[in-house]
Formats: structure tokens, C-alpha cells, sequence
């Protein structure tokens, strides 16, 4: 009977960002049942930490009446009263939305804030609310080091008493995820990008390009918030900007919708329908004027805006409007608008669905100059709680504020929205929210500002971490293969086009073309120096890719190569017929066309993820960091039992002490 | 605790015994080797270059892989070594070196254990954590926990060595401290005691004759034949070709189109408000150079030299190897590409121009292998010949053991002269810091560190009469 059983196992891994984690494997494996934000709160002692920012409030005694209440209907912000020992009016909520003040203990993967980051895995463990016989395997960043490595496994083992103990590299778990033994994985986290060389289960710890700094999903924001500073976007809106689906990275010299080559007609995707419905020559700034146009406040939209320059120039803050004293003036306005806009979609509700009928293409995000995104509004919510309103009248100004359509808020509740800010325990929080209880949600509209998240030389950074990973690899007849399966991973390149636009990146800058000089000489026989099954042809590192039979030596080097090849053919049993050699050669087909020697890439590809998880086919493969962890888990805990030191057992850690760790982790 | 003079064997386990956490460090011209001993693989492997920026009053420096590739302006590429194959920048060889030691193998400088959050929440269960914190306590500097062994070449100066020891002891505050010749470790490796070996790194060539794990000084010789002489012999043969051959480095093409062979490269080039200095160009230019060396580049691998009548008809006979620069430009690369290492062999075959002049004949390998052997008893020759290590990044050269061999055997025809060279890549190019790592980690070589207390009672010069 194996000493674990799959319900047993604890999965940590932790991020700069989010830390997932999960009790027990899943008959099929799921994404991670437990996220949280990876922040604590300073408490009030110095050293101790609250997962939950605290908020101290001077509330009048009135407020408990309303507040079971309240707390039913909201599901997030819990609030709790203590009463305080010195005064009795002061109360203490728990906020769980606000980030205000919180410490990040991971930075560029690097943990920075030890009481801190201990403070986030006890709370993390403590809401999972495991068993006592919990084996605990943690996934570790490729930037922890040796000694960290010893600290961590003194703590697991010190504070949880946990029975078994594994670490696991990321990279390493990502690989097994994908069930390949040879692969190049780019992590893009929050700040840094980690590229890794894993060739046959083993990372390769020289030259793997540890925390690239400022490659992550920050310098995709800070790169939207440096083009979008001078319209009024804060930081945060630039944040939800990145995450929602109209921002998006266009490959490399692909025109902006706007610009002159957009419009040009080869830009047009889909030149048939195009025609039949005559806005060719339209382009993006005429679809925009047939409904396109966002509804809401400000210039340029579709129902009445007659509005003065001076509200849509505030409209973006309008948190410092209601900080600002005018909160009651505008809240009215807001009111009426609403109203407006109601009463103009009823109006025009039988004529727009005859126009959207009439409109058989939808431009796609990419050609359309302008677009909306729902903004949540923490801040300002943040700004109507220090107001020290009664919950009625907050749920009424945020009802009032919010512009999301309740439907619209629902879905998104409904669908976890993993990357919001709420944290969400396991599903309960998300569908059981109302709208009014969620972040305020407004409109707000970019132009082409949005295509350029990745200007500040994100992507060619990580194609150079990635060049250099794979040329640092010793043994050079495995680069091609490596080339052959990137994966990349990390929540950071989860913006939509990241991961073509990377890889278009490399491709353009580092394939290697077949040249025009050997392509007859030399493409052929080489992919024939294929170590066959015999070993008959293994011994022939001189038959490099381009570079022919290049040291045979003597007379045999005068043979014409595709003698050579034709002779040697026959004795190929595994040699795929030779037409798709033709065909495909100029690509590079097979990894094993490259021998010792040899400039590599000649194709660069994806790994395509394991089709086998059908609740990981749902959510995107971006954390397949924690699907190899529960693979691993599975894997060391439960079949092989520690037989290949695959965890720490208790009774090892008590003979050899934190240090005994480097023989265990994976 | 006894106190540890020179006669007294320190008690076993007291400089860690045979745990992990004696750290190797292996300072080369090219890259910077620390691992931990016991371990089969340095683990932290990071380039001795660094970047320098000059500001008006402090200069910023950047260590690391990830710092020193991206284009910046004003970013000035150094290395601390000098042209002798001896440190020569101290103070930054220090922070590079400690660089290498603490970005991936200690890490950064630990927080004091009060407030580290190790000893948090005991009181809340009642029992106290029961671990020594006496290791982890007040910790300022790197390596205040961890026995060091430092690598260093085989005619390291005097003064030089002592400086080794008292970076280690001052500035890093190890407990215990050796320093151990390369040559002598590359034969560890390959589970030698004696031998000749021959280790052709970046900046320098150097064949030294090991005897009973004691190197010869009279015997070791140096030459600067060795990595950087074969890639600056490369981009002779870039500049003499006709037309030039365009050497252009990743970081200045955005993207390139594919073109014939030989034709001019059509690539989109970045443009650089201020555009990076020429040593960050040189630096990156070499990356493409290591590339060359990796695929192109190939030794003649005998019989005779490749000027010998015939040889080189039948190099141009054999088909070329293409190569495509960053930027697109493609060529076969023929009888050319025997061309650049050939020098390391015949000083005849040097490429040579007005700055570049032709290196004189008693720097190529084969004479540095007879003069150092020369310097050994007669009745120890054959015993060393039978033992010729081969170590250092550079003779990962195509067909390189092949020619050595056969010029070894052309001079000594009548012993028998035998190459270790580890098939493995990874032993090939750290073979010093393996052998230090088995070393450190014997349970016998604890009588040999240097301790903290003895260094303090003797100073700096303890060096000279410990570590041989």
C-alpha cells in the first residue's frame, strides 16, 4: 500500500503574483482549486501578518443593526467587529478587496520578505485545512538557491510537521506537464521571464537565463501605462486593460488599425466577405461609425454625450470627484444618464438589431482602431468605504456608479475571473455574487494604445534569453530538438498574442534558412546520417546538416553525396519516404537531421499541450506549471513511493537535517 | 573547541565533514565556475565579463547573463583579467566572483534570523523549534558558512595568491580557505595524480606537468594561443575575404530576410538612439564567433600540416559548411574554415596583419608540450606521457584531439603517449572545478584548509607554505 494516498497531497506554488495550491489530486487533474493573491498584510505587531488588509474604522454603533444583513448579501466584504479593548467605537473590518499597503514577499521570483512569505504559506496551508498525514510537495522558482532550498525544508518540516516533503523546479514541472523529456520552457511571471533547457528530465542549470527582470507581465502594464499616462489611465486601469481581451500583442510590423498600411485592402483578413458586403475600402476609422463606437460617457460615443470638455476630461478619476466633495451632483448625473441610455436603447433597439443584422463581419480586435473594456473600480470603492458611508447608501452609490451591464458582471462572477482581485476560495464566492456587491465597473475606451503592451523590447529580451539558453547547451546535437519544443508558460504571457507574437519574434530574428549554396548537396544526405536502429549509420557526426560529409577524410569525402545517400537508403528501415523529405525538408523534419555540428535553429515550433485534460483544454495551458506538479505529485508520492528519493521523509530530515534536501528534490 | 595550529588534525565534521556546503569556486577568463563540492556540476556558471556605466560622479555595474546582453547606452563591457592570464581588476573580480557565489548558490545576504520568519509562530504551538541557529547568526557577510576552495593558473604570482586568501577571509569572511592550482584538479577529475595537462581556455593556452598531485612550476607553460586567438583569427579571415564578410551581432538585427548565398544580407537593423559602445560590439560579436567555432570551424586533423603539399587539396575537396550570420548573410565556408585554428599548431599559418603579428613558434601546443616536458626527470617522461589530460573549452574545436594526437606522437614516436579527453562536454569545459569539487569534499583533505584562526596568527603569506 503506498504510504500516500491521492487526497493526501498538498501542491504549493507560489508566484510573485498568485499562489496556487490544492489538497488532494483529482481523479483527472484540475487547475488549482486555491488561488490567492501572493500579499499579506502587515498586522499590528511588527512581524506578524493578516492575510486581509484590516481597516480601522471609527463606525457609530448604529451600523451592527444593518450588518448581518449586509454580509449576507455581500459575499466579499466581511466585516468583522472587534471590539476594542481602549474604546468601544472602534471597529476593526476585514477588507478583502483592498490591496492598500499589502507586501509582496516574492519579487522577480526571488523571496525578499522571509516572515512575510512564511506568513503567506501558513495561510495558504491553514485554508486548505489539511489532515495530519499530509505529504506536501512545493514548487520551487528556478531563482531560489541551494541554501534557500535548506530553509524552506526546515520550515515545512518545523512548522507543519508534514510527514513528506518534495521541491520541485517549475521549469521541470512545466516539462512534465507536457509529458516531454526535452523542451525549452519560458516562464513569463509578473516581473522577470525564467527561460530553462530541460533535456531529457534534467534542466540544464548553466546558462539557463534565471529572473530576466522587467520581461514579465509588469512591463507589459507599465509599457500600456507609459503610452496611456497622458490620457488619465492609472496604473490599475492599464492592469485591467492588459487582461481584457482587446488588448492584444500583433506580431512583429504588423500595421496598427489606423495607420495608412492598415487600410490598405491586402490588410483585409477576409477579402471575400469584404467584398460581398462592400466595406473594403472601409477600413477600421468607417467601421467604427456603424456601431462600433462604445457606449458610455465621453467624446465619440453613441448615445448623447453633450457633455463639456471639462467632465470627459475627469471622467477617468472619478474617484477624486467623489472624494472631491461633488459626489452627490455627480451620482445624479450618472442616474440620468443611465436613464438616457436605457430609454435610447429601447428607442433604438428594433433599428440596431437590424443594423447588426445587417453587418455580417465583425472587424476583429485587431482591426478596429478603438475599442471598450470594462474598468473595475477599486479605487474608488476604496474611496466610498474611507467616506464612512452607511452600507446602504454605499451599495446605493456603487448600484449608481456601476456601468457594467448585470448580465455581463454576472457571467464574469460566474466564471471565476481568476486574474480579478478577488480572491476566490474554491467557486463559492464567484456565482453567489450579485453585481451590486462587486468592484464598480465602468467603461472605458482605448485606441491603438492597446496593440502596444510589448513595445518596450519585452519580446526581443526573452528571444535573446531564449538564444542564449539553447546555444549555452553543451551538447549541441540536442539544440535543434529544443528549438523544436518551447513552451511557454506563465501567467504573464497569458495577454492575448503573446505567445505568436514571441514566437514570430524569435523566428524572425534567429532561424536559420536553408542555404541556397548546400540545399541539393547536402539537406538530403543529412537527414540519411538518421542514427538508424542498427547503429549502422550512428557513427557519422561528420554529416552536419548543411555542412555534407564533411570530414569523411581521404577518398570516400569525393563520393557525391547523393550517391551516398541513395546507396546508403536502402539500408534505412525507419526513413520516411522521400518525397516528404522534399517537402518538408526545407523546414527541418526531423530533430536527429542535426549532428554534431551545425548551425542551429532550422525550425522553431511549439509544443502542442497534452490533449488528455479536458479541464485544462478550458483554461489555457498558462499555468501547466501546476498541472506537472500534480502530475509529479502522483508520480513521486503515490507510484514510485520514494524509491527514487523523489520526497524527504520526517525520519530523513531528522537524520540529516535541511541540507539532506539536495538528494530528494527533483 | 580545540584550537587548530598546523599539527593538529581539525575533528572530523568540523568544517562541515562531507556535506554539500564547501563551496568550489573556479574563476576563469570567460566564465566564472562556484558550485558546491560533491556535486558533479558547477551549478552556478556565470561570464567574467561584466558591464560598467559610467555616470558623472559613480560608475553602475552589472553582473550576470541577463544584465550584460541588452544594448544599453554607454554600457562598456570589462573583464578583469589581464593580458598575463592574472587578475588584474581585484576590487571588480571580487563582486564578480561573489556574484557568482551568491546569485545561485547562497543567495543574497541572509536577514537576521530574529526577523526571518524561521522561528515565527513557535510560541503559538507551544514548542520551540529545536535547530541550531548558531549557524545563521549575524550574518554579514557571503560566505560566513561555507569552507571555500579557489582555483587558480598554474603561474599565479606571489602576490597574487595572497590576495586570493585574504578576499576570501576579509571580504567574505569564509572559515576555512585553500587555493589549488587548475592543472592539478583537471587531473583529479580525470582520476589522475600524474600527468601533462593541457588546458586550452579562452585567454590562454597552459600545458602543466603534474607529478604525484604536485605540480612542476619550472615545467608550466603558457601561450595566448588558445579561445580569443582563434576568434580573433576568424574575424581576420572576415576582414581579408573578398568582399568582407559582414560580421553583425543579434542585438542590432530586428529581423532578417533569407538571401542567397554570399549575396548582401537585406535585414531590418534596430535602430539605437545612442548607439552601444564597441565594446559591448565586440562582446556580442563574439557570441556569433562562438557559433562559428561551434559549427564551422574545423581542425586539420592530420596526417601532416594542412600546408603540406596535397593537404590543402584535399581540404578544398571536401564539401563546405555553410554558415548564416545574424543578419541573413549566408556563405559555404570550404578549406577556409580549417584556416583559423590551424595557428593553435603551425605558427606559420597564422593569419596576420600590421596589428596582428605572427606568434612565435614556441607558443603553439605541440612546443609547449616538448618544453614542459623537458622540464621533467627523463625517467618520469614516459609515465607523464602516458597521461596527457586534455581540458578547457577550447578543445571542443572540431577533430582538435585527433591533431593533437598525432603531433604528440610525431614528437615522442618512440613512448606511448596517450590523450584523456572526457567525452563528456560538461567534464571537458569544468574539468578543474570537478576536480576541486572531489577534492573538497574527501574526508582526508580537511587537514589541508587554511583556517580562519590560522590565517589571522600567520597572514596572508600562510598561502605560500600551505597550498602548494
Amino acid at each position: 500500500m503506498p504510504p500516500f494516498k491521492d487526497e493526501q497531497i498538498i501542491i504549493i506554488a507560489p508566484g510573485s503574483e498568485t499562489t496556487v495550491a490544492q489538497l488532494g489530486l483529482p481523479e483527472s487533474f484540475t487547475p488549482a482549486r486555491l488561488r490567492v493573491r501572493s500579499r499579506m498584510f502587515p498586522a499590528q505587531k511588527e512581524g506578524e501578518w493578516e492575510p486581509y488588509k484590516v481597516r480601522r474604522r471609527q463606525g457609530k454603533l448604529a451600523a451592527p443593526a444593518g450588518e448581518p444583513q449586509d454580509r449576507a448579501q455581500n459575499g466579499e466584504v466581511a466585516k468583522t467587529a472587534i471590539p476594542d479593548g481602549d474604546e468601544d467605537d472602534v471597529l476593526y473590518e476585514e477588507d478583502r478587496v483592498s490591496e492598500e499597503g499589502a507586501v509582496w514577499p516574492i519579487q522577480e521570483g526571488r523571496i525578499v520578505n522571509w516572515s512575510c512569505f512564511f506568513a503567506l504559506i501558513t495561510h495558504v496551508y491553514n485554508a486548505l485545512n489539511p489532515p495530519f498525514h499530509t505529504p506536501i510537495l512545493l514548487i520551487a522558482q528556478p531563482v531560489w538557491t541551494p541554501k534557500e532550498h535548506e530553509k524552506l525544508t526546515q520550515f515545512f518540516f518545523e512548522k507543519f510537521k508534514t510527514p513528506a516533503f518534495g521541491m520541485m523546479d517549475a521549469a521541470l514541472a512545466t516539462s512534465w506537464a507536457y509529458g516531454v523529456h526535452t523542451s525549452t520552457i519560458v516562464d513569463v511571471g509578473k516581473d522577470k521571464a525564467d527561460v530553462t533547457a530541460v533535456s531529457e528530465f534534467i534542466p540544464h542549470t548553466q546558462g539557463r537565463v534565471i529572473s530576466l527582470a522587467g520581461c514579465g507581465g509588469e512591463a507589459l502594464t507599465q509599457a500600456l501605462l507609459s503610452r496611456l499616462k497622458s490620457k488619465g489611465f492609472t496604473r490599475e486601469m492599464c492592469e485591467q486593460l492588459k487582461k481584457s481581451p482587446i488588448c492584444e500583442i500583433l506580431p512583429p510590423d504588423t500595421p496598427l488599425p489606423g495607420t495608412r498600411e492598415a487600410s490598405e485592402p491586402d490588410n483585409i483578413t477576409n477579402p471575400a466577405a469584404a467584398a460581398s458586403t462592400g466595406a473594403a475600402g472601409s477600413g477600421p476609422a468607417a467601421a467604427s461609425t456603424i456601431g462600433n463606437a462604445p457606449r458610455g460617457p465621453g467624446a465619440d460615443t453613441e448615445v448623447g454625450d453633450d457633455t463639456g470638455a471639462e467632465e470627459s476630461e475627469g471622467v477617468l478619476d472619478v474617484a477624486s470627484i467623489v472624494t472631491g466633495g461633488r459626489m452627490n451632483e455627480y451620482l445624479a448625473k450618472k442616474e440620468k444618464e443611465k436613464q438616457e441610455k436605457a430609454a435610447a436603447k429601447k428607442k433604438g433597439g428594433a433599428e440596431a438589431a437590424a443594423a447588426a443584422q445587417a453587418r455580417p463581419v465583425r472587424l476583429p480586435n485587431s482591426k478596429r482602431e478603438k475599442a471598450t473594456f470594462l474598468y473595475e473600480d477599486h479605487a474608488l470603492l476604496d474611496s466610498l468605504k474611507n467616506m464612512n458611508l452607511g452600507s446602504v447608501k454605499l451599495a446605493e452609490a456603487q448600484a449608481t456608479l456601476d456601468e457594467g451591464p448585470q448580465k455581463k458582471a454576472h457571467e464574469e462572477g460566474a466564471d471565476g475571473e481568476p486574474t480579478s482581485a478577488l480572491e476566490a476560495n474554491g467557486n463559492a464566492e464567484g456565482p453567489s455574487m450579485t453585481s451590486r456587491a462587486g468592484p464598480i465597473r465602468r467603461e472605458i475606451e482605448v485606441g491603438t494604445e492597446r496593440f502596444m503592451a510589448a513595445s518596450n523590447d519585452v519580446l526581443e529580451r526573452i528571444a535573446d534569453a531564449v538564444h542564449r539558453t539553447i546555444s549555452s547547451v553543451d551538447e549541441v546535437n540536442k539544440r535543434s530538438e529544443l528549438w523544436d519544443s518551447l513552451i511557454v508558460c506563465g501567467n504573464g504571457s497569458r495577454v492575448r498574442g503573446f505567445k505568436e507574437a514571441l514566437l514570430a519574434t524569435i523566428q524572425s530574428k534567429y532561424l536559420i534558412s536553408p542555404s541556397s549554396a548546400t540545399i541539393f548537396t547536402s539537406e538530403i544526405p543529412s537527414n540519411i546520417s538518421t542514427p538508424a536502429g542498427t547503429g549502422a549509420n550512428t557513427p557519422q557526426p561528420q554529416l552536419g546538416p548543411h555542412g555534407g560529409l564533411g570530414g569523411l577524410g581521404g577518398p570516400s569525402s569525393q563520393v557525391n553525396p547523393l550517391l551516398y545517400a541513395a546507396t546508403t537508403a536502402q539500408t534505412q528501415h525507419l526513413m520516411p519516404p522521400s518525397s516528404n523529405l522534399m517537402m518538408s525538408g526545407m523546414s527541418g523534419i526531423s530533430h536527429n537531421m542535426h549532428s554534431s555540428h551545425g548551425q542551429t535553429p532550422t525550425s522553431i515550433k511549439f509544443l502542442k499541450p497534452p490533449e488528455y485534460f479536458p479541464e485544462w483544454k478550458e483554461v489555457g495551458f498558462d499555468e501547466a506549471t501546476f498541472l506537472g506538479a500534480q502530475v509529479a505529485a502522483k508520480v513521486i508520492f503515490v507510484v514510485d513511493q520514494g524509491q527514487s528519493k523523489g520526497y524527504m521523509t520526517r525520519p530523513d530530515y531528522n537524520d540529516q537535517g535541511p541540507t539532506g534536501i539536495h538528494d530528494y528534490s527533483l | 573547541m580545540n584550537i587548530p595550529n598546523s599539527s593538529t588534525a581539525p575533528a572530523p565534521g568540523e568544517y562541515a565533514g562531507d556535506e554539500v556546503s564547501a563551496i568550489v569556486l573556479d574563476p576563469g577568463y570567460s566564465t566564472t565556475r562556484a558550485g558546491f563540492a560533491g556535486e558533479d556540476v558547477p551549478k552556478s556558471v556565470c561570464p567574467s565579463f561584466y558591464g560598467q556605466i559610467d555616470a558623472d560622479s559613480s560608475s553602475q555595474y552589472l553582473f550576470g547573463e541577463n544584465a550584460i546582453h541588452t544594448p544599453r547606452a554607454n554600457l562598456q563591457i570589462k573583464n578583469p583579467w589581464g593580458a598575463d592570464g592574472i587578475v588584474e581588476d581585484w576590487e571588480t573580480a571580487t563582486k564578480i566572483w561573489e556574484y557568482a557565489i551568491t546569485s545561485r548558490l547562497t543567495g543574497t545576504k541572509p536577514s537576521d534570523p530574529t526577523k526571518n520568519g524561521l522561528n515565527d509562530g513557535t510560541n503559538a504551538n507551544g514548542d520551540a523549534m529545536d535547530v541550531d541557529m548558531d549557524a545563521v547568526e549575524n550574518q554579514e557577510k557571503p560566505l560566513e558558512d561555507s569552507p571555500l576552495l579557489v582555483t587558480e593558473p598554474g603561474w599565479n604570482s606571489a602576490k597574487a595568491r595572497e590576495k586570493y586568501i585574504e578576499i576570501a577571509m576579509e571580504e567574505w569572511g569564509t572559515p576555512a580557505f585553500y587555493l589549488q592550482k587548475t592543472g592539478v584538479l583537471a587531473a583529479f577529475a580525470s582520476g589522475k595524480a600524474s600527468g601533462i595537462i593541457i588546458d586550452v581556455g579562452a585567454s590562454h593556452t597552459s600545458v602543466t606537468p603534474v607529478l604525484d598531485g604536485m605540480v612542476l612550476r619550472k615545467g608550466v607553460q603558457k601561450s595566448p594561443l588558445a579561445g580569443n586567438f582563434v576568434s580573433n583569427q576568424i574575424r581576420l579571415i572576415f576582414k581579408q575575404s573578398q568582399p568582407e564578410v559582414p560580421l553583425t551581432p543579434h542585438y542590432m538585427v530586428k529581423s532578417k530576410t533569407q538571401v542567397d548565398a554570399g549575396a548582401p544580407a537585406q535585414a531590418i537593423y534596430r535602430n539605437f538612439d545612442v548607439p552601444p559602445t564597441d565594446s559591448f560590439r565586440r562582446y556580442e560579436e563574439e557570441r556569433v564567433l562562438t557559433e562559428f567555432k561551434e559549427s564551422v570551424v574545423e581542425i586539420w586533423p592530420g596526417p601532416g600540416r594542412l600546408s603540406n603539399t596535397g593537404n590543402e587539396d584535399i581540404a578544398k575537396s571536401m564539401p563546405g559548411r555553410p554558415f548564416e550570420m545574424p543578419d541573413g548573410w549566408n556563405q559555404v565556408f570550404g578549406a577556409e574554415r580549417f584556416r583559423p585554428a590551424e595557428s593553435l599548431f603551425d605558427a606559420n599559418a597564422a593569419i596576420q596583419d600590421s596589428e596582428n603579428p605572427r606568434p612565435k613558434d614556441e607558443q603553439t601546443i605541440p612546443r609547449l608540450v616538448q618544453a614542459a616536458v623537458q622540464h621533467v626527470d627523463a625517467d618520469q617522461r614516459p609515465l607523464l606521457l602516458q597521461n596527457i589530460v586534455v581540458t578547457g573549452g577550447s578543445t571542443l574545436l572540431y577533430k582538435f584531439n585527433d591533431r593533437l594526437n598525432y603531433e604528440i606522437n610525431s614528437i615522442y614516436p618512440s613512448t606511448r603517449n596517450k590523450l584523456i579527453a572526457p567525452g563528456q562536454v560538461v567534464e571537458r569545459k569544468y574539468a578543474a572545478w570537478i576536480g576541486g569539487s572531489i577534492l573538497a569534499s574527501l574526508g582526508s583533505f580537511h587537514q589541508l584548509w587554511i583556517s580562519r584562526k590560522e590565517y589571522e596568527e600567520h597572514g596572508a603569506n600562510i598561502v605560500e607554505k600551505r597550498c602548494r
